[in-house]
């Protein structure tokens, strides 16, 4: 790949994943553009890139989807090329076309790919007609008693999704026929609600399914490897918090098996750049197809660091004209990577997300582990993004050591001023069965009980409230305040 | 008179049996030898170092010490609570987002768990209930408007006759 890439890119997105791209940006001595909305004006990705553009919007999560707004900084900035990152644009068709529209490269596939994908339907319409599994489902038409009668037929349980959706909105499982009518109508409209189209869909339902993911590269010129799966089993409220690759206790042939049906979708469709094919497995070994993510994932990290390959470089070589040779066998693997996500919320309240300010940031470095994130100490943390504050990610030469190493890298990593996950993952990692890598995507509400907080022992707690009571100011003047007789007796801080 | 702390959401007395030769102080009654300026980040305990991490935010100091994180308020001085006994007269905002919708306005009527406000965070919609049965005093949200997490966005007044 020596193709000669870009001079600048301008990255349509923020947080860690902006700081990512321009940290490979920098290695390949490409001039990197960062965008942000007034209210980030301080964050780490608008000051680590050469150059920042404000955008405006009524929120900042609308400056960030206003494509037109961004593709006018790229053209101002002279960037060549925009690299979407994750989440906002990145799987926008409409923005791709635009951005091609407008004489820049796009760093991702083609429109009409991400279109193709975009939708559930179309999705899994291509992935059986290319010879890949697919989950027994019935499709909506016009009339929803209908949609509800031939559901009903497929067997219980059903899930029932949002054609356009994502993330786990609007999902529903059902488990009786009685309550089949209510479910429909209520994803139907939550489908309208969030995505702008009601159309909805209903599946055969795997009980305890696990999420694996496959990452492929392609070329457009039917040029596609595969980089190996990705377990994402471990996930609240649909979404994941821990990922991991390659996927545990996955005999030999189910994993060829399960990366060669997505090379496969990859080839029909003559993939251009980095995507992630998704199935679920059940644990009879049989696996469907989910959905084609046609962007980097959160998650690719874990596959950079078994396979040693810079997935947004590879992202940037592509669009910058460079072609695998086809046939090229998948990469080498070397050890175990975990991620986990560092998200404020709170587990013990049902993971609600949190609000509140970064008073103290400092983490933990050593060659096996990566912190990817866009914090400043000061910044405020509110509902305007996404909860996700940063990721951890630590490689090892086996599962156990990749644990033990996140473990150990959790316990240091201090983040404090607004309630996160950190301590929680801390106990899913160490739990029995996530060792043992017995993992589906009702972990974490099978272990529930076993996941709580335990309450701290006394001496543990006291020696908290010690510490909070230095940190008062009114106490420390208590403390300080030595009555007469004694003062002559000299502080006893000395 | 102790110094009384709320620590992860209970009450911590701590007093200060003495200063000198070395600082002596009982936590909830039971006592603790403190050397606070053990070093940067560090404080020692009954001979024992303890290793911390502190951040102040507003009224709260958010604390890590051996990979667990504790949170701690002055007790009594107003902060979350948002004083005046308003706790079982508000409706809080359990999490940061904006108001989707605003179904009773103020001076209506309305029965313990009734939905008065649906709110959105992340694309998750939950309905904030009455804490009791009352009237609607003061409405502080409107539809479209964002709030942090524990804002009041509502609050109560008895029903008349009670």
């Amino acid at each position: 790949m020596n193709t000669p890439a870009f001079s600048k890119v301008l990255i349509a997105n923020r947080g860690e994943i902006a700081c990512r791209v321009i940290r490979t940006l920098d290695a390949m001595g490409i001039a990197s553009v960062a965008i942000h909305h007034p209210v980030e004006a301080a964050a780490r990705h608008a000051r680590m890139a050469g150059e920042a553009v404000v955008i405006h919007g009524d929120t900042p999560v609308a400056a960030h989807l206003d494509g037109a707004q961004i593709i006018a900084a790229a053209r101002a900035t002279g960037a060549e090329a925009i690299h979407p990152g994750y989440g906002f644009l990145s799987e926008n068709a409409g923005f791709a076309r635009a951005v091609i529209e407008a004489g820049l490269t796009f760093i991702g596939p083609d429109h009409a790919t991400i279109a193709l994908m975009g939708d559930k339907i179309s999705a899994r319409t291509f992935a059986a007609a290319h010879g890949v599994p697919v989950a027994p489902s019935v499709l909506q038409t016009a009339d929803l008693a209908d949609f509800t009668a031939r559901a009903g037929k497929i067997g219980f349980p059903l899930l029932i999704k949002a054609a356009a959706g994502g993330g786990g909105k609007g999902m529903i499982i059902v488990r009786h026929a009685d309550e089949l009518q209510a479910a429909a109508n209520r994803a139907a409209s939550e489908a309208l609600r969030y995505f702008g189209d009601g159309r909805i869909y209903a599946e055969t339902y795997v009980e305890a399914p696990r999420h694996i993911e496959v990452q492929v590269l392609g070329d457009g010129e039917g040029g596609v490897i595969h980089l190996h799966e990705r377990e994402c089993s471990v996930q609240r409220r649909f979404q994941k918090i821990i990922e991991e690759a390659p996927a545990p206790n996955l005999p030999p042939a189910l994993r060829e098996e399960i990366c060669t049906a997505a090379l496969r979708i990859a080839m029909a469709a003559r993939y251009r750049n980095a995507g992630t094919v998704e199935f679920i497995l059940g644990a009879d070994g049989r696996f469907f197809f989910l959905e084609m993510n046609t962007r980097l994932q959160v998650e690719h990290p874990v596959t950079e660091m078994i396979t040693g390959i810079d997935l947004v470089r590879a992202q940037i070589e592509i669009a910058a004209g460079a072609a695998l040779p086809a046939a090229l066998p998948a990469p080498r693997i070397s050890g175990h990577a975990i991620e986990c996500r560092i998200c404020a919320e709170d587990p013990a309240r049902d993971f609600l997300p949190e609000s509140g300010r970064i008073g103290r940031l400092a983490f933990p470095t050593a060659p096996w582990l990566r912190f990817e994130h866009g914090l400043t100490e000061g910044q405020a943390i509110t509902a305007d993004f996404d909860p996700m504050l940063a990721k951890l990610v630590t490689h090892g030469p086996d599962r156990e050591t990749a644990i033990n190493r996140m473990i150990e890298a959790l316990k240091q990593l201090t983040l404090l001023g607004v309630t996160t996950n950190i301590d929680y993952l801390i106990r899913v990692l160490d739990h029995p069965a996530f060792r043992a890598g017995d993992l589906h995507t009702g972990f974490v509400s099978a272990h529930g009980a076993a996941l709580a907080l335990p309450p701290p022992g006394r001496q543990a707690r006291d020696h908290a409230a010690i510490l909070a009571a230095l940190g008062c100011r009114e106490f420390v003047d208590l403390v300080f305040a030595t009555p007469e007789p004694y003062a002559s007796m000299g502080l006893w801080r000395n | 008179m102790p110094f009384t702390l709320l620590l992860d959401g209970e009450p911590c007395e701590i007093e200060i049996l003495a200063r000198q030769p070395r600082l002596l102080l009982a936590v909830n009654g039971r006592t603790y030898l403190v050397e606070p300026k053990a070093g940067d980040g560090m404080v020692r305990i009954d001979g024992e170092t303890v290793a911390f991490a502190r951040a102040e935010i507003g009224e709260t100091q958010f604390l890590r010490i051996a990979g667990r994180t504790h949170v701690a308020e002055r007790a009594g001085q107003g902060g979350a609570g948002g004083g005046g006994g308003s706790g079982a007269n508000a409706v809080k905002a359990p999490m940061p987002g904006l108001v989707i919708r605003v179904h009773k306005q103020a001076g209506e009527a309305v029965a313990r768990g009734e939905a008065v406000i649906t709110i959105e965070s992340m694309k998750l919609q939950m309905a904030l209930g009455a804490p009791r049965d009352g009237v609607i005093a003061t409405l502080l949200a409107e539809e479209g408007g964002s709030f942090d997490k524990d804002a009041v966005l509502a609050l109560l007044v008895s029903l008349e006759g009670e």
